[in-house]
């Protein structure tokens, strides 16, 4: 099946600053990328170049099969909401719709059609007449999903969607990105610093650090790469705190056991370094034999953040 | 894949069609024009009503009326076309606007003549706007006509040649304000060798000066037609300058724009 | 021949010559400027044409020549700046042949009104000291006319920017209540 998205040894140099180097990776159809890393990792460069606004270096690339020779064609199949865009002022927000809508083929009657649909989509319908100098940064956010969606995309880019908003107006733009994907079906490539964003709602991630490609997987699977030490948190009834803690310090693979902060009942089992979820059900056994029930249970993994911190910490 | 490209909408308006269309409603409907205009008409009101309050109007002063409202229409509406011009791709890099009128499926070429088009919307709404004065102050010397012609016909290859400097210069500008800037120092050098003494510009230099520079040769033709009722082609060759310097520029706007339209230095992160 | 019939032969042909004197001047090298008019009534604005031929009454071809339209006031303090009246009033006529006539015209607007004088005046190019030759005045009569109504231009001041501010006014208006 051809990748929805693909690049092969992209570069993006500048003089003798390296923006991108060698980055390769590809993107099935519905999938959703995180595009992690720090500040100047490149990740609005990545976009840029797969968007055609910037052309590369060297290397190729292609999206929804159109190869970065047909920077027209590659335009009319995406959608983007650029980082830090602007929006005019003194336009409405349907005004502003429409006219990309126009630019994308659309005659007037159908463009007007389009935008309110859209409006009404990112819940905005009811501010379609007032000027975008109004709008709230998450308001502007909204609109600028809709007019990524104006050519109803295969391919959508989200640079930052979520920076500056509350977290009110994060949920309502990953509910959005969300709907993007299971409501459209297409593919969404989204570049952010919030790593919980990223965990909640992409299905692959790549690191990127210095221009380069760090990291590439599913969450789980990079999560996994940092060997951060994981434990898992329990919680037994008061009375059988000290014959948990007993019981689970004499099971294989668990480093030491200790009180959660604050809760009664609460214990976390460290695991040992290298350890694997296994251990933890040989704990489990342990505690069902000495009779202790379990009343909560969740085996705490290595986060992503730790990953992309081991991954993009300085040398 | 390939019957997903041709399934999308084939535009029916060309893409510069589509942008002038937006460029104008934002100029005209969104009041910026009509302040524009308005001030102009000001401007003209005093000009005219001082004009006509003479009583000892002659013949002549009469027609350097005319000529003095058509220069102040010409001067003015190109001005604002180069202003409009100069703010057209420095000003959307500043407001952070033009990245996503880039990843339109829209070339290049056709955001620049779109915006070039609006620009010179404005020396065509000037050129309206002078309409009635010239009417009113050239009528007894049966002048109208001519008058209304030549200044068009200049004026538009005046605004035409300035728009364009301004479409160029607002291409490779840093900012918006540098671009502004120098469009306003170049317009004010290009006005400069009309403030030279009479006596400098009627040596070989000074009329060489006159007649390369596209503002004065145009402004000397008009006022040789309307002041001193030469025909048309009598002083012809003072619009060489005008009539090359209106394409070129064109053309210089269309492949600038065409081949440099930038994010900015580095468009990195 | 009797002194009184030589003096009447004076007489008669300084007479006859008198008589020419309204329609021809004898140059130094033979050439006459004739005008046959002397009397042009216009009004202000428009455009006359002034005629005059150049005659070569001589048996030899004149040297190159100048022609040249003069144009004054008749009323003591009108100031008249010729070019205003009429562009490119010297004119190179070259040589005429014995016998040959040139016609010269001028394209004279009526800026002032007025009585106005012109006069053609034609000299050797070589610029030497001979009297030039001079043809006929021709007297301009003027005629004003009101070609501007002062008190008109109100409306026209006043109304311009008035339309034009209640159209910027009326679409600001129409935005905001939408």
């Amino acid at each position: 099946m051809t990748p929805s998205v693909e690049a092969v040894g992209l570069n993006k140099r500048y003089g003798s600053f390296v923006a991108l180097e060698s980055l390769s990776f590809s993107l099935q159809a519905g999938e959703v990328l995180g595009v992690l890393g720090p500040n100047g990792a490149g990740k609005t460069t990545a976009i840029r170049v797969l968007t055609t606004i910037l052309g590369p270096s060297s290397g190729r690339f292609s999206v929804a099969g159109v190869p970065h020779t047909r920077p027209l064609e590659i335009r009319r199949l995406v959608g983007v909401l650029p980082e830090s865009a602007g929006y005019p002022a003194r336009q409405t927000g349907e005004e502003y719709l429409r006219y990309f809508a126009r630019l994308y083929g659309h005659s007037r009657a159908s463009a007007r059609g389009l935008a309110q649909e859209l409006l009404a989509q990112v819940r905005l319908f009811d501010r379609r007449h007032s000027l975008i100098g109004g709008y709230s940064r998450g308001m502007r956010q909204r609109l600028g999903i809709a007019r990524a969606l104006v050519n109803d995309p295969q391919v959508v880019f989200l640079d930052e969607p979520t920076l500056g908003l509350d977290p009110a107006g994060q949920r309502q733009v990953l509910g959005l990105v969300r709907r993007i994907t299971t409501e459209r079906g297409a593919t969404v490539l989204l570049s952010t610093h919030l790593l919980a964003e990223v965990e909640e709602v992409c299905s692959r991630v790549i690191i990127l650090n210095r221009g380069r490609l760090a990291a590439d997987g599913t969450v789980s699977e990079i999560a996994r790469r940092a060997a951060a030490p994981r434990s898992a948190r329990l919680r037994v009834a008061a009375e059988h705190v000290e014959r948990a803690r007993a019981t689970l310090a004499r099971s294989a693979g668990i480093e030491r056991v200790e009180p959660a902060n604050g809760q009664l009942g609460s214990l976390v089992a460290m695991l040992d370094a290298g350890g694997s979820p296994a251990a933890m059900n040989d704990g489990l056994r342990a505690l069902a034999d000495a009779e202790v029930p379990v009343l909560a249970f969740e085996l705490e993994g290595a986060r992503l953040s730790d990953a992309f911190l081991a991954m993009t910490e300085e040398p | 894949m390939e019957a997903a490209v041709q399934a999308l909408p084939k535009r029916r308006t060309q893409g510069w069609a589509v942008v002038a269309e937006q460029e104008l409603r934002d100029l005209w409907l969104g009041g910026r024009g009509l302040l524009l205009g308005l001030g102009f008409s000001v401007l003209l009101s005093i000009i005219a009503y001082l004009t006509a309050t003479n009583q000892a109007l002659n013949f002549l002063e009469q027609r350097e009326s005319v000529n003095v409202t058509l220069q102040v229409a010409i001067a003015v509406g190109s001005l604002l076309a180069l202003l409009a011009a100069a703010d057209a791709i420095s000003g959307e890099r500043e407001r952070s606007t033009l990245e996503s009128l880039l990843l339109a499926p829209v070339s290049r070429l056709d955001l620049t003549g779109g915006k070039l088009a609006a620009a010179l919307s404005l020396w065509l709404a000037a050129f309206v706007i002078t309409i009635p004065y010239v009417w009113f102050l050239g009528r007894g010397v049966d002048l109208v006509g001519d008058a209304l012609l030549v200044g068009f016909f200049v004026g538009t290859l005046l605004a035409v040649f300035l728009a364009s400097l301004g479409i160029v210069i607002s291409v490779f500008a840093s900012s918006n304000r540098v671009s502004l800037s120098l469009s306003l120092f170049l317009l004010l050098a290009v006005f400069t060798p009309t403030q030279l003494p009479s006596s400098a510009q009627k040596g070989w230099a000074g009329e060489f000066l006159l007649r390369v520079n596209p503002l004065t040769a145009g402004e000397h033709y008009v006022g040789k037609i309307i002041v001193n009722g030469h025909s048309w082609s009598e002083d012809a060759s003072w619009l060489i300058s005008p009539i090359v310097a209106a394409p070129t520029f064109l053309a210089l706007a269309g492949f600038v724009g065409a081949r440099y339209i930038r994010l900015g230095r580095r468009a990195a992160e | 021949m009797s002194p009184r019939r030589a003096g009447a032969c004076f007489a008669a042909a300084a007479a006859v010559a008198l008589a020419l004197v309204g329609a021809a001047s004898a140059a130094a090298d033979d050439v006459s400027v004739i005008v046959h008019q002397s009397r042009i009534d216009t009004r202000l604005g428009e455009n006359i044409v002034f005629r005059a031929e150049f005659a070569n009454h001589g048996s030899t071809a004149t040297g190159a020549l100048i022609a040249h339209l003069n144009v004054l006031s008749l009323r003591q303090g009108v100031e008249v700046d010729p070019e205003d009246w009429s562009t490119h009033r010297t004119r190179y006529l070259g040589t005429i042949a014995p016998g040959a006539t040139r016609t010269i015209t001028w394209k004279v607007h009526a800026i002032n009104k007025g009585r106005i004088a012109l006069y053609v005046a034609v000299l050797p190019q070589a610029g030497d000291n001979r009297p030039p030759a001079i043809g006929r005045t021709v007297q301009l009569v003027v005629a004003g006319r009101d070609t501007l109504n002062a008190g008109g231009i109100l409306p026209l001041a006043l109304g311009v920017p008035a339309l034009l501010g209640l159209i910027t006014g009326g679409m600001q208006f129409a935005r905001r209540r939408r």
